[in-house]
């Protein structure tokens, strides 16, 4: 009798059945595509963060005081340098997948057929690396300078059949000289000469306009460094630091053994640097602050902020599903004032209304799961153009979110059904 | 007038004596009105208030001496080209190499208040300097000299002229300065003390000034800097602002397309309430009908209705709203937000156009049946 009466209730009360499953179904979607949104917002801002370039530069041991300081111009080999054969060992610490791009550097200068002194850096661009782990990538400054612009020709392709032989020139460098894109320009360096063809011109608005850019080998060569390189940038994905990360940061053995796991289990940036440090010999890897600090304010923001908006949407939700659950079941006093005439207890009623809303909620929180999945898409794709991912965790949350708001927002109904005096609906009043 | 008056005093009698119903319609109005007036608060708001945030990278404006130097009378004169309002801080530098330890370092003159504002980003282990003959030391520097806070330390000046004496001072060491780039490797005083130290006349080398404004603005106060004052050629730093225009334009549309998604479905969500509590009312319908109700005079009924429950939820959303946005802009940017007058009518408008739309499908279905069978009961 329960089910021939529920079966009724949907066959000849569908509209109404179909009303409280949209709702539920706006509701849900709603829930689903903001919660999905707000945990994947920190990975997608941080991405989109990366438009600063490198957060985490590496230099040789007791090197940077002696080049950067006095601008020292005959930089003599023997003095300390990285080795480039342990690079591709930076993708294979813990937080490898973390690792978004690294470029190497080498800075020597070479003259100019002029005799203009000009600074030379070499670096890789798009670099293929085939990693001890059988991984293949490609790495390279062209994503950590990505505020450059190329005024003219385009960024050095390694992989090209052009050949390696090529330079980038900066703008102010350009006009000086009068370079253009296609020129053949021979610089002397300490070692040995080069012939390079002009591929790009850029403007970076800083102090590169009046350096030159050219693959690593090149450099090398120039000023007779093979296999040595002066600096390394990397641009990595990390958690906005704490107190343990501030704490780990001056020192790591201070920590206790459960603190110190926990530091080099989460990707903050000074445990990134350790272990960057770690695979590279004589290397001192530190935080850009200017980049890394600035990230895990904007980054907290955003998250923040998500979440609050959020919360207004899921309270603006709930609130939603239950208001019209109380005005379906309203709607229905008289039907049910008749069930008590005939003799139905408070019991069974309770239990039919409640199961019919139910079928309505789950029909229409499944429905709205996978509107809300597509929701969540559309932002992704729209804003960040990558896919948002969705993660299990949301069907729980959002299962236990229907069922709990349902519910609650069935009992002020109920309350009413239950008080209700059947020869009072009954008589219309 | 007769007809007025039976009109308003339906809608004031129907809304009062169905008073659980008519505050779960309210409810459902004012949850949409406040989410709509709270969420376009934010959208508004959050450009200004995450530029803030983008300040944390630092100077996006550069003053260079266009000739040889520049003063600090220059420096002023080109600042109030740019509105106080945007204008976040602007430290003076003047460079000269000192020896400390019989060794050649860069040191800067520079204010340190001001630098705590274009360089919101350095670490400064210790305390900056506040008193005079106070030194912030560069980590790269402590380190290879083996400084550390609280000692100690003479630095001298070699004048170019050298007939002149060396001239020396000790200052004390309040802070080591730890950045990750090449601040590191240099030393900061006062500019009081790099003046007293240096003897030389007053100029600066260069500005640092971070501005919180779009690239468009920056690029018109760079124009209007570099046409005002000959001696000072500004620039603008393009990593930071390049950089700043494309995540900011992000993330403003992560905030409008949620705005906008979210402000659909609760929309709708109204309108599906206010369905369900119109249909309720069919028979109600049939009944006017039968005793003679125009279907224009019932239509006129309900919309009075709508409008007034409308309006009703968009002034209790609207406050609501800007108590929701107040509070994301005090947790989030720890600013306030002042209320938007514009918003409100928008609020009341819309909430009484979904009202509306929601109401008129249930009533024209339901004035368009005959009466005898509404009230039958089909």
């Amino acid at each position: 009798m329960f089910f021939k009466m529920i079966r009724g209730t949907l066959l000849h009360q569908w509209k109404k059945m179909l009303m409280i499953a949209l709702t539920i179904a706006l509701g849900s979607s709603l829930a689903t595509a903001m919660i999905s949104v707000v945990m994947d917002v920190g990975d997608k801002v941080n991405q989109e963060l990366k438009a600063y370039g490198a957060n985490i530069t590496v230099v040789p041991k007791q090197s940077s005081i002696v080049s950067n300081l006095y601008d020292v111009e005959d930089e003599t080999p023997g003095s300390a340098y990285l080795k480039e054969s342990e690079l591709g060992n930076i993708k294979t610490i813990f937080w490898a997948f973390n690792i978004v791009d690294f470029a190497p550097f080498v800075t020597t200068t070479a003259a100019l057929p002029d005799g203009t002194e000009i600074h030379v850096v070499g670096s890789w661009f798009n670099h293929h690396l085939d990693l001890p782990t059988g991984e293949q990538l490609d790495a390279g400054m062209s994503s950590l300078r990505s505020w450059w612009d190329i005024r003219e020709g385009q960024w050095i392709d390694e992989q090209s059949d052009t050949g390696t032989d090529v330079v980038m020139i900066g703008a102010a460098l350009a006009d000086q000289e009068q370079i253009s894109v296609g020129d053949q320009i021979s610089f002397s360096g300490s070692a040995s000469d080069a012939k390079l063809t002009v591929v790009g011109i850029y403007e970076s608005g800083g102090d590169e306009d009046n350096q030159a850019y050219v693959p690593l080998h090149v450099a090398q060569s120039l000023a007779d460094l093979s296999g040595s390189i002066g600096s390394i940038e990397v641009s990595a994905l990390t958690t906005p630091d704490n107190e343990l990360a501030k704490k780990a940061a001056k020192d790591p053995s201070s920590l206790t053994v459960a603190q110190y796991e926990v530091w080099y289990c989460t990707a903050y940036a000074s445990s990134i640097c350790y272990q960057i440090q770690e695979v590279i010999t004589d290397s001192v890897a530190s935080p850009v602050r200017q980049v890394a600090d600035s990230e895990g304010a904007i980054l907290d923001k955003t998250e923040l902020l998500m979440l609050l908006i959020m919360f207004l949407s899921l309270v603006g939700s709930a609130l939603g599903i239950s208001n019209l659950v109380t005005a379906s079941v309203m709607e229905r006093s008289g039907e049910i004032g008749l069930m008590k005439a005939i003799g139905a207890y408070n019991r069974s009623v309770t239990a039919l209304v409640l199961t019919e809303i139910l079928i309505a909620s789950i029909i229409g929180g499944v429905v709205g799961f996978f509107a809300g999945i597509g929701f969540a898409q559309i932002i992704g794709q729209s804003v960040f153009g990558s896919a948002i991912s969705i993660r299990t965790v949301v069907i729980p949350i959002v299962g236990v979110l229907v069922t709990f708001v349902t519910l609650a927002g069935s009992i002020p109904a109920i309350r009413m059904l239950l008080g209700l005096q059947p020869a009072e609906v009954l008589h219309g009043r | 007038m007769k007809r007025r008056k039976m009109l308003v005093r339906m809608i004031t009698a129907s809304l009062l004596r169905r008073r659980s119903r008519m505050l779960v319609a309210l409810l459902a109005i004012a949850i949409g009105a406040t989410i709509l007036s709270g969420l376009v608060t934010i959208y508004v708001d959050v450009p200004q208030q995450m530029g803030a945030q983008f300040r944390n990278y630092g100077a996006n404006m550069i003053f260079m001496p266009a000739e040889e130097s520049f003063t600090d009378a220059d420096m002023q004169e080109s600042l109030s080209t740019i509105s106080s309002k945007e204008l976040v801080g602007a430290t003076p530098y003047q460079y000269n190499t000192v020896r400390i330890h019989e060794q050649p370092i860069l040191a800067a003159g520079t204010d340190m208040a001001a630098v705590q504002k274009t360089s919101p980003y350095w670490l400064v282990e210790g305390q900056y300097p506040a008193k005079t003959h106070e030194i912030l030391v560069g980590k790269n520097v402590a380190e290879s000299l083996e400084l550390s806070v609280g000692e100690s330390v003479t630095v001298s000046f070699t004048p170019e002229d050298k007939s002149k004496l060396d001239s020396t001072i000790d200052f004390q060491i309040t802070g080591i300065l730890n950045t990750g780039g090449s601040e590191e490797e240099y030393v900061y005083v006062s500019m009081e003390d790099m003046e007293e130290l240096t003897a030389l006349p007053a100029h600066l080398d260069i500005a640092e000034i971070s501005v919180s404004a779009g690239s468009a603005q920056l690029q018109t106060y760079v124009d209007e800097i570099n046409a005002g004052n000959t001696d000072i050629s500004a620039n603008l730093v393009k990593r930071v602002t390049a950089s700043e225009t494309t995540v900011l334009s992000k993330l403003q549309a992560l905030v409008l397309l949620v705005t906008v998604i979210v402000l659909a479905l609760t929309m709708i969500c109204v309108a599906t309430t206010m369905t369900a509590v119109v249909s309720e009312r069919r028979s109600e319908i049939g009944l006017k009908k039968a005793i003679g109700a125009s279907d224009s005079g019932i239509i006129a009924e309900f919309m009075g209705e709508g409008i007034l429950l409308g309006g009703l939820g968009g002034i209790l959303g609207s406050v609501v709203g800007f108590a929701f946005a107040q509070f994301v802009s005090v947790n989030v940017f720890g600013s306030y937000i002042s209320f938007r007058l514009l918003l409100l009518p928008i609020t009341i408008i819309v909430s009484i156009a979904v009202t509306s739309v929601a109401c008129l499908l249930p009533i024209r279905s339901a004035t368009s049946v005959d009466p005898a069978l509404v009230l039958k009961g089909e």
